[in-house]
């Protein structure tokens, strides 16, 4: 009580010593505040992103690892380079899984939906031509140079088809065939991207042949629900499948994924046609066996058999239940090589590295403010002691202990810095928002400039980073109820944070404020502790 | 030996001596009683130690020989604040004052320090500055805005405020005119006769010397004596 009755008296006698340090630590409690509020926030968009919000993932062997591991083991000549038949030897034994492999470990507790889709490639016939068929034959005939994609894709060569191989050597179609195994699987009419405007969805455990098609195709080819089509084998023309229409939908990917060149009608969005995943895999069945020996046009013997493109997707309740399925797949012995990906978890990260960048930058900011406004509060302190050197030599001698004095003395500080703390979380809270998404605004701004550089170095336009952004597409669904403390930019980084003063914001302030208090007192302390009354008392002249 | 309460003196130094830090010794062989009831008179030459002796007595500084007794025991085994702050009462010849208090606030502070109960602290500030003849306009202004005479009579007031059992005086009169010194006398010896305080007062005025009941000349340490001549 004397203590603090006396601390108050003081504090009210010398006013323009307090109101200086006041400043101070005021500066200090609003830097740190604001830096505070931006790490805090950076951290809960974080952990808040993923935590309540579906993801989906999917097993895929991982080329990088395998390569790496390739490399490192005795697949290198002696000149160095890569052995490319071991390289092929071992990339054989790491297969894409099948599905049967992917059902069983879909059985697991954390997986909340599994489910797949596989996708064939089949030519058009007379009576049924793909969407931008034309076009692409044109720019085939059209310009010399684009003949060399063909190593890529399919086209149409002087009117008459022509295989065309894709990276596993099979031969492409003009158009995507994609048998889903549930509703769920159709990711563009669960999102909304697509949508059945007239007829109706397939029978989905049906192996007959109906199918939807887009508007476009139906336009083009003069089709109505309740016709039929036929498709051939790329490969081999007399392998026909009839696929009757139940269905047109509109809409889906408009094929601005990328933004990139197209290689083949079959990656326009308006060539696929949705089946069920029985039909899929009756055709592939079916094609396995009629399937002949052929000729590629680089010479290779191969089946003329179509196989099918498997896509499987687990669907997870958090991402808690996702990293906890990665393990698992461990535990049950897939091999290392094979890893679980989400482009959910990706994108995500990607979205947010403006922002921790951000919450990097504020970290150093509070680390210098705190070291700067330190050391000006310990010389302040020093200064202040110096001139009250003869009021401790006064107290101590009326018999005042000196741990009173020096409890004093930390008591004054302390009460100016906690109104200043106080002060400064205010000021502090108020302006914390604006000034981290200004912040965060330059940082993208910064990152943006960046990529848009980058893209001009590759030749590529430079306002191209704009659409395409960090988050590769993908499957192009990213849950929007991410956001609960956030929101994005077009180019899908975070650009609006709820940098806001929470009570624990307001006691790591508090305690900074302490914390710095008992610092800089602690040359007064040490101060009042060393010196004898009688020779403050005999210096003073 | 002294067991009797009225043989065991308040205050007693045994063969007490004195050496700063810087070598020269002040003090050397003192054995003074100090008794309650009493009024004492230091003198001596300016230098002779009457100020070093007051820290000793006070507890600001501690003998290099010898010991000082309070109440039987050793002011070295005591808690010298607690001892000082309750028990002795120094009006000190540069009277250490806060000069950015005022009169009264001054002696409030100290009456605080002692942990002493007063039913009216500010009542009794007051009482004790009048006693000094320092009036009402003069006790609400700052020690720096007071004159020399002034200060002096508020140190006084201030080491008589707490009720100590001793009370040490360094010069108190020295800054007064001879009406204001007699009364100042008058009431230290008032404190000593009616209150029963052991009053040891420092002085170069024959005349409170006169007053007092014991007189302990100090004689200046013999090796300076010499030295002095
Ligand atoms: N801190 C110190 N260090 C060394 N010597 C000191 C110190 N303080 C005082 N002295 C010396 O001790 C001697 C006694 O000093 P003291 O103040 O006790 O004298 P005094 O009798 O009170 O004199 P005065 O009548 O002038 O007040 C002096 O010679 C002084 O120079
Ligand atoms: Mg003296």
């Amino acid at each position: 009580m004397f203590v603090i009755q006396n601390a108050l008296k003081s504090i009210a006698r010398s006013k323009g010593r307090n109101i200086l340090i006041g400043i101070i630590v005021l500066a200090i409690a609003i830097s740190s505040c604001v830096a505070l509020a931006i790490k805090n926030a950076a951290a809960e968009s974080e952990a808040a992103g993923l935590s309540a919000v579906k993801i989906s993932g999917s097993i895929a062997v991982d080329r990088q690892k395998l390569l790496e591991a390739v490399s490192s083991s005795a697949g290198t000549d002696e000149d160095g380079s890569m052995d490319m038949g071991s390289m092929q030897e071992i990339m054989a034994q790491y297969p894409d899984l099948a599905l049967d492999e992917l059902l069983g470990y879909a059985d697991s507790d954390f997986v909340e939906d599994f489910h797949y889709s596989e996708t064939v490639s089949l030519s058009g016939t007379d009576d049924f031509v793909a969407y931008g068929a034309e076009e692409a034959a044109e720019a085939a005939t059209g310009d010399e140079g684009n003949m060399r994609t063909g190593g890529f894709g399919g086209g149409q060569f002087g009117g008459e088809p022509v295989p065309i191989f894709g990276n596993n050597g099979m031969s492409m179609g003009d158009f995507s065939i994609t048998g889903y195994s549930s509703e769920s699987a159709m990711t563009e009419f669960v999102s909304g991207a697509a949508k059945i405007t007239e007829g109706e969805l397939f029978d989905m455990d049906s192996s007959d042949l109906s199918c939807l098609i887009s508007e476009e195709l139906a336009a083009i080819n003069g089709l109505a629900i309740g016709d039929s089509f036929s498709l051939s084998n790329p490969s081999n023309e007399d392998e026909i499948y009839t696929f009757a229409v139940t269905g047109i939908y509109a809409g889906g990917d408009t094929g601005e994924t990328g933004g990139g060149p197209q290689f083949s009608t079959a990656q326009d969005p308006a060539n696929l046609i949705c089946i069920s995943y029985p039909a899929a895999a009756s055709i592939v069945s079916n094609s396995e066996s009629v399937g002949t020996s052929v000729t590629d046009i680089q010479g290779y013997e191969r089946s003329s058999a179509l196989s099918g493109q498997l896509a499987a997707t687990f669907v997870f309740d958090n991402k808690a239940d996702y990293d906890s399925f990665a393990e698992e797949l461990g535990e049950r012995g897939l091999s290392d090589y094979y890893t679980l990906s989400s482009s959910d978890i990706s994108s995500y990260e990607a979205s947010l590295v403006p922002l921790e960048n951000l919450s990097g930058f504020a970290t150093t900011l509070l680390l210098i403010v705190l070291a700067i406004g330190a050391v000006i509060l310990i010389v302040v302190n020093i200064f202040n002691i110096r001139e009250r050197k003869y009021e401790v030599g006064v107290l101590t001698a009326i018999g005042i202990k000196k741990g009173k004095v020096a409890m004093q003395f930390v008591t004054e500080l302390l009460c100016v810095t906690l109104i200043a703390v106080i002060l400064g979380a205010g000021i502090g809270a108020a302006i914390s928002v604006p000034i981290s998404n200004q912040l965060l605004a330059s940082q993208i701004e910064q990152m943006q400039t960046q990529s848009q550089e980058q893209n001009q170095n590759f030749g590529r336009p430079g306002d191209f980073s704009q659409d395409e952004g960090p988050v590769q597409s993908g499957n192009g669904s990213f849950p929007g109820t991410i956001m609960l403390n956030a929101a994005r930019t077009d180019a899908g980084y975070i650009d609006q944070i709820n940098a806001t003063v929470s009570p624990a914001i307001l006691g790591e302030l508090i305690g900074i404020g302490l914390l710095l208090t008992l610092l800089s007192s602690l040359a007064a302390v040490v101060f009042v502790l060393r010196y004898e009354p009688l020779k403050i008392l005999a210096n003073r002249t | 030996m002294n067991t009797g309460e009225n043989s065991m003196s308040l205050l007693k130094l045994e063969n007490v001596g004195y050496r700063y830090d810087s070598g020269n010794k002040i003090l050397n062989g003192l054995d003074y009683t100090f008794e309650k009831g009493k009024m004492y008179a230091v003198t001596g030459k300016s230098g002779a130690g009457k100020t070093t002796l007051l820290s000793l007595i006070s507890g600001l500084a501690s003998p290099t020989e010898g010991s000082i007794l309070f109440e039987g025991k050793d002011i070295k085994t005591i808690d010298r604040y607690h001892y000082r702050s309750r028990y002795v009462g120094v009006v000190f010849q540069q009277f250490n004052l806060l000069p950015h208090l005022n009169a009264v606030e001054n002696v409030t502070l100290s009456m605080r320090a002692s942990g002493k109960k007063f039913p009216d602290r500010q009542k009794r500030a007051m009482d004790m500055l009048s006693k000094v003849d320092l009036d009402e306009n003069i006790v609400r202004r700052r020690i720096l805005k007071l004159s020399g005479g002034e200060q002096q009579r508020v140190a006084i007031a201030r080491a008589l405020s707490y009720d100590p059992s001793i009370i040490l005086a360094d010069e108190p009169t020295g800054n007064l005119d001879l009406n204001t010194q007699k009364d100042i006398v008058d009431i230290f010896k008032r404190m000593a006769k009616d209150e029963g305080k052991c009053v040891i007062i420092v002085t170069h005025s024959p005349e409170v010397a006169k007053e007092s009941d014991e007189i302990y000349e100090l004689a200046p340490f013999s090796g300076k004596a010499a030295a002095l001549g």
